[in-house]
């Protein structure tokens, strides 16, 4: 380990855990097997190039949690407290969030920034603050996006300022590279396809086989156009008249969800159809396994996990030839094919697809293929803002020389910032490591440097402290080599104060940092009016000097 | 073990004494820099001459009338020359100081440039145990000390008594030995309870 250079990951994006979604999971499964392949034995050490130390998440604030949480496995999460302004956007600022950008990129040690998801803006602003700062970055794309709306059209052009300058990018599947490569002009070499997993040890299936005699049909998705939720409303009742053994359970909420309802009342099906409204992520195993058939009507999908989670446990659906049934986008069609799988389902086996699906899919595979990515981006040259600089005015005859006076900009003021605060200033944090002992009570070590080199000289007389703990067994790591007894109980006190008063301090901190500041712009402002006031007879006239600044 | 030799970063600088009369004193010590102070007292002077207007007349509301004459283009002004003093001013801090008495207290005390001195006593059986927190802000991240007291909601910050614009924020390899001090002396204060 001393040998080799321990990278650091940051995954940024504005989408995570409080919230649930693709993404989210996509970002905290991912985290978790980076951690894990992190901390392997010796010998597959070398098997990559580099390895990864750590991976650090950043993300904006979700209500009350903001400041620093550490998740399962020491996965340390920023919850920047930038609030959010529109579907769990952070409010695009393009330069305002420089400062903490820098500030945790120098302080955690970043080798990589690896941002996620297109529509989010804390995601575009962090890979180009990266970017200006010199550091290697990749994005992952997790959703098709279309191409003749407004909104699309704004956004391809974000992302084709992002992917201009980026050293790798990858996407879920081959759609979603085509769909990316046409949206932003990137050149489809730098692009890879690490497909999504499925976390089969959550998904597995029901350990009773349900009778056929009743054949249940499962849907579970947000009732939304895009997930064809109106095809469901014609589906629906023309499968339960073709068939009077076959019963629905619709799980999830949205704006079609009247819809449903209302086909429901309509053809009277209050027996056979179920709506079970918005289903909790931990809750839908045990919906999934009280079914057959796993519908998915969507319209267009880059990926879907839904239907890996419903192949997983054991359920019929779309998937390699012999578990899946294909159809169009079309009632008729759906019918026809929810025939044929109603026809198959005798014969299928659920703990063989699970099976099956355990090997091809899984998250240990995702974050070994992802770290080829990584490999492959820091093999990239470091290059000054000249050379970039090109690469932005092919993204359009305005929009190219607009993105380049964007990036000189922001370069300045990361000379500025630089100035300011120099990076010497900025303290690097002590690593800490989580480990179980044979008594499975985890104890968390806390490894400081010295002089910017890890385990460099053993003169750290002065960073001794705690008593010396030597577990009697627990991983590798530990028994490694003797000096790995540095002991912190900075973690742990964390760890028990977390226990107790979570909150407390984070909203006290986030008080902390802004009441000064809150207080003078309000005595500013205070006394602009009163100067105002007296000075002109009217009001207008106070607008009207508000907006013209001389 | 810990180094009685001082520890510097920036302008912060630690001292320790841990001799002194059997108390614990550990203080961190701030360096006033002098181009500071100036720019801080001109730009408040360039504030003042710039926007406020002394008419000299003999009627006092006229007087007070025109003290309050600002010019339109100045507004903005006003706001730069405010901001500029405000963030280029000196830190009233000078030092800080933790004095660990064993099985009796602790005692915070803030220094100022001024010559005031604010103290603050916590006695030893209040506090349940001192931390060291990550602090997050919108555009800066930074350690803090705190303590956590018995049946009170609010953390206590060590080193950040007074709330102002410029917070005294000590780097990490200074607040550590403080947070170990003061861990021990809490330490055994409860083995001497139970």
């Amino acid at each position: 380990m001393d040998q080799q250079r321990k990278h650091t990951i940051l995954m940024v994006s504005d989408f995570f855990y409080p919230n649930f979604g693709g993404v989210e999971s996509h970002i905290y499964y991912l985290s978790q097997c980076l951690l894990k392949l992190g901390h392997k034995t010796e010998p597959d050490l070398n098997a990559f190039a580099f390895k990864i130390g750590l991976v650090v998440v950043m993300t904006h604030s979700y209500g009350k949690r903001t400041g620093v949480r550490y998740v399962t496995n020491g996965l340390k999460v920023y919850y920047v407290p930038w609030r959010a302004f529109l579907m769990q956007n952070t409010l695009p600022t393009f330069y305002l969030t420089l400062p903490i950008i820098r500030t945790i990129l120098i302080r955690e040690r970043i080798s990589i920034v690896h941002g996620h998801q297109a529509f989010s803006t804390l995601c575009h602003e962090a890979l180009m603050h990266a970017r200006t700062m010199g550091y290697k970055v990749v994005f992952t794309d997790h959703s098709l996006y279309g191409f003749a709306d407004v909104g699309s059209i704004h956004m391809n052009k974000v992302l084709q300022f992002t992917l201009a300058d980026i050293s790798q990018a990858i996407c879920v599947s081959h759609t979603s590279k085509e769909n990316t490569v046409l949206r932003s002009g990137i050149t489809p070499d730098r692009v890879f396809v690490v497909p999504n997993a499925v976390d089969t040890a959550m998904f597995t299936p029901s350990t009773c086989r349900l009778s056929c005699d009743e054949i249940v049909i499962v849907v579970i998705s947000r009732l939304v156009y895009r997930k064809g939720a109106d095809l469901l409303v014609e589906v629906i009742p023309e499968v339960c008249h073709l068939f009077s053994n076959v019963r629905f359970i619709v799980g999830g909420d949205g704006p079609k969800r009247v819809r449903l309802e209302e086909m429901r009342e309509k053809h009277s099906l209050q027996d056979r159809v179920e709506m079970l409204g918005a289903v909790p992520h931990a809750r839908v195993r045990s919906v999934l396994i009280s079914g057959h058939i796993f519908l998915n009507s969507s319209l267009t999908e880059a990926f879907c996990i839904a239907i890996l989670e419903a192949a997983s446990c054991g359920l019929l659906t779309v998937l390699p030839d012999d578990m899946v049934v294909l159809s169009e986008p079309d009632p008729g069609d759906m019918v026809h094919a929810i025939r044929k799988a109603i026809v198959m389902l005798p014969s299928i086996d659920p703990y063989a697809m699970h099976q099956r699906m355990k090997k091809l899919y899984s998250w240990h595979d995702v974050a070994k293929r992802t770290e080829i990515v990584y490999d492959r981006a820091l093999q990239s040259s470091d290059e000054n803002l000249l050379r970039r600089l090109p690469r932005y005015l092919k993204c359009g005859s305005w929009a190219g020389k607009m993105f380049c006076l964007v990036m000189i900009v922001n370069f300045l003021l990361w000379c500025l910032l630089d100035l300011w605060q120099p990076v010497e200033s900025i303290e690097e944090v002590p690593d800490l490591v989580f480990i179980r002992n044979e008594h499975e009570d985890v104890r968390i070590f806390v490894f400081l440097r010295l002089n910017g080199f890890r385990w460099r000289g053993m003169d750290c007389s002065q960073w001794v402290f705690g008593d010396a703990f030597i577990p009697s067994s627990g991983s590798g790591f530990c028994n490694r080599s003797g000096k790995f007894q540095w002991i912190s109980e900075v973690a742990f006190i964390f760890r028990r104060v977390f226990d107790l008063r979570q909150r407390i301090r984070f909203r006290f901190v986030f008080r902390n940092g802004f009441g000064g500041l809150r207080l003078f712009c309000f005595v500013i402002a205070l006394l602009l009016c009163v100067l105002n006031s007296v000075r002109f007879e009217s009001g207008v006239s106070l607008i009207r000097m508000l907006v013209s600044f001389d | 073990m810990m180094s009685e030799a001082p520890i510097f970063h920036s302008k912060y600088s630690y001292h320790h004494d841990g001799k002194a009369q059997q108390l614990d004193i550990h203080e961190i010590l701030v360096k006033r820099s002098r181009l500071g102070i100036f720019l801080s007292y001109s730009m408040v002077v360039v504030f003042l001459g710039t926007n406020v207007y002394f008419v000299t007349t003999k009627v006092f509301c006229i007087l007070i009338l025109t003290f309050f004459e600002v010019n339109i283009r100045s507004i903005w002004s006003i706001l730069v020359c405010f901001l500029l003093a405000k963030f280029l001013h000196y830190n009233p801090v000078k030092k800080e100081r933790v004095v660990i008495m064993p099985a009796f207290g602790v005692q915070l005390e803030t220094h100022y440039w001024s010559g005031r001195i604010v103290r603050l006593f916590v006695p030893i059986s209040k506090i349940l145990s001192s931390m060291l927190n990550e602090c997050v802000t919108p555009v800066t991240c930074y350690w803090s000390l705190a303590l956590l007291l018995r049946d009170e909601g609010e953390l206590m910050l060590v080193f950040q008594l007074i709330r102002s614009v410029q917070k005294l924020q000590p780097p990490l390899k200074m607040l550590v030995p403080v947070w170990k001090a003061l861990r021990a002396a809490i330490n055994c204060e409860e083995t001497s309870i139970t």
